[in-house]
């Protein structure tokens, strides 16, 4: 609020509705734009563990190298809680950013899930990691379920760039995870998430400034 | 016949502070200073008697070693800033 609410003065009702409408306005866009902030943390995460994934795996040919992706949350959700705790009188949260939040934990708990299926399993029968990775669709699972939580977010925020990413992310990496076949290329799906989670990050934060 | 306007909530400050935590599921004080510019006393002297009126909670506690006051809107705080906003626009279509 740009003005200095110091008199405790009477209003008119006109004055009142209008006081009312633009606190609630400023405020639910405030909270949506800083929001952002955390699309652009997990967006920078996930281009730099893909490439990094990315890397290892195609120049040293051997799948172990994957079980970095575990190092992502245990990176990212105390670093994020770090983040939080910092401006906690920055963060306020209102229903929207709520929702999101909550949207994106359950794709992370799912994510984490499907990854330690993954694990157990390949324990239990320690066949080929990537073998088995591509019996189960690892990574079409993952990319459906980003491109879902992300379409999502799109309608949360009523925003069309980001139901279309979410869409474009969701089916097109689909299209690219059968299309690119069994090298380690598909990975590079997880880095294209990434700079789609950045690019969200930035809408809000343009949308709502 | 008009309805009467909530003395309470009527007054800019208050109104202020209520708007701000009807739209947010919680806010610090220091959040409620920096969005209606007010002193610390008086935004304190504000919040006091919403938290009277049974209109707002207020938590205080500390956040590592820095002392901390949370305020939360409550269900009778709701109700009487949506019975508020129904009276103002009583007042305003009368006004047409």
């Amino acid at each position: 609020m740009e003005n200095t609410i110091e008199q405790n003065s009477k209003m008119t009702a006109e004055e009142s509705l209008s006081l009312i409408t633009e606190t609630l306005n400023n405020s639910r866009k405030e909270i949506t734009r800083k929001s952002g902030r955390f699309f652009i943390f997990w967006g920078v995460l996930l281009t730099f563990f893909s490439l990094l994934i990315y890397a290892l795996c195609k120049f040293t040919d051997n799948e172990a190298w994957n079980w970095l992706w575990f190092a992502l949350p245990a990176i990212g959700i105390p670093s994020e809680r770090f983040l939080r705790d910092k401006n906690a009188s920055e963060n306020v949260r209102n229903d929207v950013s709520r929702f999101v939040s909550g949207i994106w934990s359950t794709f992370g708990f799912f994510a984490c899930a499907i990854g330690a299926f993954t694990l157990i399993i390949s324990l239990v029968y320690p066949d080929s990691i990537r073998l088995l990775a591509a019996v189960l669709g690892l990574i079409a699972e993952l990319v459906l379920l980003f491109g879902l939580a992300e379409c999502i977010t799109g309608v949360a925020l009523k925003n069309w760039a980001i139901k279309i990413a979410g869409f474009v992310t969701g089916v097109g990496g689909l299209a690219i995870y059968y299309i690119a076949g069994s090298g380690w290329e598909p990975m590079l799906i997880f880095t294209f998430a990434g700079l789609v989670l950045i690019a969200t990050g930035l809408i809000i934060r343009i949308q709502y400034k | 016949m008009f309805p009467k306007l909530d003395p309470l909530l009527h007054s800019e400050l208050r109104l202020a502070i209520v708007s701000l935590l009807a739209g947010v599921e919680e806010a610090d004080f220091n959040y409620l200073k920096e969005h209606t510019g007010a002193t610390s006393g008086n935004l304190s002297v504000q919040i006091d008697k919403l938290a009277e009126a049974g209109y707002i909670s207020v938590e205080k506690g500390f956040k590592g070693k820095m002392p901390r006051t949370t305020c939360k809107i409550t269900l009778s705080g709701t109700e009487a800033f949506r019975n508020y906003v129904k009276a103002l626009k009583k007042y305003l279509v009368a006004g047409k």
